[in-house]
């Protein structure tokens, strides 16, 4: 078994017309054993970028961490927010690191940019960033969401629709996957708002 | 004693190597990192230098960027193609970027390209082949053009056309075949696309589209998607969901600008 | 590397330890990724090399299914099965997840064997293993009616399922199954495993789910239940280990055996369930 597979769990990220969307299951588990339904993956860093952390749940926890120390420090140091596309190199900076001795989280990334034009940005554990301009996932149900976005993603997508494509992509992945799912959260990134939905996902 | 701020240390960090190994040892795999495939290739030409690449990068059998960027920029006359572990080939070429820029900075004079060159196999050896970049360097400098490719455990050749990466041996045909001394600018560029296609339809690892870069004495081309010879098909319908599809347990709206209603009273300044 | 002959070639499908194919992995300059997508790597061990014939295939089964090869037949695992007398009868519920690693495979396997009107067999371990052995035992019961002129008995049916599996030890067969049935002497429930292990009592669950499902069976049960209780207990139990444990899930299978045979009560889907029973005020464990 991988370790990627150890504690389960799926994230995707899409983009949509001046949009962006996040989202995750909630399930906390020790392999077969589902411990919790509540499990944060999905961390604001901003207003405007959020951050999903798949993999081993501890090393979700120390990065989110970590991110949140880094972001905090050049907030200070540069007296301005972050934005998106330098998070995503200080993601990939903060892996790469730890090239000989990883940690075992792939990260998704979401927000939208000063211009307000969506981006989002997914890595391997030792931080190769990759920018497509359609959507990304991570997890242990990734195959099952290549599937999904393959065939329900299309561009321009308005917020609200946006998020019925990124909810029943993340739920019909997760009900082929034993290890990810118990509900799921979903964030909609607009220029002037944040929607955060808890969807009503299968309990099994 | 006294909490001691201490900047972190620059390079690489073991904190998790131990634990990594026992973790491994008790039998969880340790997942695969993005690879790129990749068909890179550079060839010598009249005036200078063409490189070319493909736009896959691989997980496993997953495709995890239809569309990625495998030329990286080294200095203004001087491009590197990176096969290998993605991640690796995108900090090694940054890492000796920026030395050169602040060699350039010191010296006051354009890179060469055997600087660039000696810079990564000395790296490359190093770290004797843990880090997995396999390059294809090539520039052109006050001593004319160089084409390089460098081995991740830092073995060099210079050679006038070369190949790299999964889909060396389908573009190397390529090469062989139609490979002329002294080509003019279009047959050098035609003669990498033709390797690169060749890569792309021939070798499962590589794919998408062409990225052609041309270096000359005073002028570099970045030619991004030179060729894209798998344009997806448009969807005919669309799959879109009617809005409530979704069963929602909860919404929360946060809104970043707070609109109140009524009559703006004007500050007192007095 | 010279000449690559036709041999080596196919000798690059057999055997990853060959010297020619790391002769073109390293000359191969992108490391192992070319040669994943050319020449995907099947290590078969050579039956030649195998010293007594008649354990070969259960060596290489064992291989096959060992964590070195990837599971490279990967058996459904996961499961929760249960079944419990009570003056009513036997009622048995199972889930219906199949799964392969952390795949689902199937959501609506049915894991209740219907081996005559009054036999019923659980499935848990290998799917196939169990449908073949228990399509099996209904041939030699129903030989065994013929002979006979009557009816087998749950005790002797489950003791043909256990001298079977018995006979084939060791080679591989997996199966933790419950046989459980209406004879002259009442309602019978038997535990029979590939182990060769048969155990007679009032209750059981079987597979990976089976310690929630024993948590709620044990604080619920009551020999005197009505049958509306036992199939809501068998249900709940049921769905408890759909809950909590991920092999498990999808829907539950209730069947009700009675002195005229068995009776399929319902299937009904364990999500369903879980936001009925969470809008519902919980049982009161004091009372």
């Amino acid at each position: 078994m991988s370790i990627m597979s150890y504690n389960g769990g799926a994230i995707v990220a899409m983009k949509g017309k001046n949009c962006v969307a996040i989202a995750s299951d909630r399930r906390f588990g020790v392999q077969a054993l589902t411990l919790t339904h509540d499990f944060q993956k999905v961390f604001e860093i901003n207003d405007k970028i959020y951050i999903g952390l798949g993999g081993l749940a501890t090393d979700v926890q120390t990065l989110s961490e970590t991110f949140r120390y880094r972001v905090n420090m050049y907030n200070l140091k540069e007296e301005r927010e972050i934005q998106p596309k330098t998070f995503a190199h200080l993601v990939s900076s903060t892996l790469y690191e730890k090239r000989f001795g990883p940690y075992y989280c792939e990260p998704v990334i979401a927000g939208l940019e000063k211009d307000g034009s969506p981006f989002i940005c997914s890595t391997d554990l030792i931080g190769c960033t990759t920018f497509p301009n359609d959507f990304v996932v991570t997890g242990t149900a990734e195959q099952q969401l290549y599937g999904m976005c393959e065939s329900l993603w299309e561009p321009n997508l308005e917020p609200e629709d946006l998020f019925e494509i990124i909810s029943q992509a993340l739920l019909n992945a997760v009900d082929r996957d034993a290890v990810s799912g118990w509900g799921a959260i979903v964030h909609v990134i607009t220029e002037d708002k944040v929607i955060t939905r808890t969807l009503r996902g299968r309990m099994d | 004693m006294a909490l001691k701020f201490e900047l972190p240390k620059s390079g690489f960090n073991f904190d998790n190597y131990n634990r990594n190994l026992i973790l491994e040892s008790k039998g969880l795999k340790s997942p695969k990192t993005i690879k790129t495939g990749t068909t890179i290739v550079g060839c010598v030409y009249k005036d200078g230098i063409v490189l070319g690449a493909d736009t896959r990068a691989t997980n496993g059998p997953i495709v995890a960027d239809k569309n990625c960027e495998k030329i990286h920029y080294l200095a203004p006359n001087m491009y590197c193609c990176g096969a290998g572990t993605a991640a690796d080939t995108e900090f090694t070429t940054n890492l000796i970027s920026s030395k050169l820029e602040l060699h350039r900075l010191a010296t006051n004079r354009q890179s060469r390209v055997v600087t660039a060159m000696t810079m990564l196999k000395q790296m490359l050896f190093r770290y004797q082949g843990n880090i997995g970049a396999a390059l294809v360097l090539g520039g052109y400098d006050v001593t004319g053009p160089h084409l390089y490719t460098i081995a991740p455990h830092g073995s060099t050749d210079k050679l006038p056309y070369v190949t790299m990466g999964s889909g060396s041996l389908a573009a190397m045909t390529i090469f062989e075949n139609g490979w002329k001394k002294d080509m003019s600018r279009e047959e050098a560029i035609e003669i990498v696309k033709d390797a690169i296609e060749s890569g792309i339809f021939n070798d499962l690892g590589s794919g998408s589209n062409v990225d052609v870069v041309v270096i000359t004495k005073d002028k570099t081309e970045v030619l991004r998607n030179y060729k894209r010879p798998n344009e997806r098909v448009k969807k005919e319908q669309s799959y879109k969901y009617p809005r409530g599809t979704t069963a929602v347990l909860k919404t929360s709206i946060r809104n970043f600008v707070d609109v109140t209603e009524g009559v703006a009273t004007p500050m007192d300044l007095s | 590397m010279a000449l690559v002959n036709l041999n080596d070639v196919l000798s690059f499908t057999g055997n990853e330890e060959d010297s020619a194919f790391d002769d073109a992995k390293s000359s191969c300059m992108n490391f192992e990724t070319s040669l994943n997508f050319k020449l995907p790597t099947f290590s078969i061990q050579n039956l030649s090399d195998v010293s007594d014939i008649a354990t070969a295939p259960v060596d290489f089964l064992k291989q096959q299914m060992s964590n070195e090869n990837n599971s490279r037949i990967a058996i459904k695992k996961g499961t929760t099965t249960l079944a419990f007398v009570f003056q009513g009868g036997v009622i048995i519920a199972v889930d219906s997840r199949a799964t392969g690693g952390a795949y689902i495979a199937d959501g609506g396997v049915k894991k209740v064997i219907e081996i005559n009107p009054y036999l019923l067999g659980t499935m848990a371990g290998g799917a196939a293993d169990c449908m073949y052995w228990e399509r099996e035992l209904g041939r030699r019961c129903r030989l065994y009616e013929f002979r006979e002129k009557e009816r087998i008995t749950v005790s002797a049916a489950s003791k043909l399922l256990c001298n079977i599996v018995y006979g084939y030890k060791g080679m591989g067969l997996s199966m933790g199954t419950m046989v459980t049935g209406w004879d002259k002497t009442g309602p019978g429930l038997y535990y029979v495993d590939s182990d060769g292990q048969r155990l007679k009592s009032d209750l059981f669950s079987v597979g990976s789910g089976s310690t929630y499902a024993y948590g709620v069976l044990d604080s619920l049960y009551d020999y005197n239940m009505s049958v509306e209780d036992a199939i809501e207990l068998g249900t709940r139990a049921i769905y408890h280990a759909g809950h909590r444990d991920a092999y498990s899930g999808n829907t539950v299978n209730v069947y009700h055996m009675k002195k005229t045979g068995w009776e399929f009560i319902y299937n009904k889907d364990i999500n369903e369930l879980h936001y009925k029973y969470a809008a519902e005020a919980k049982p009161s464990t004091l009372s």
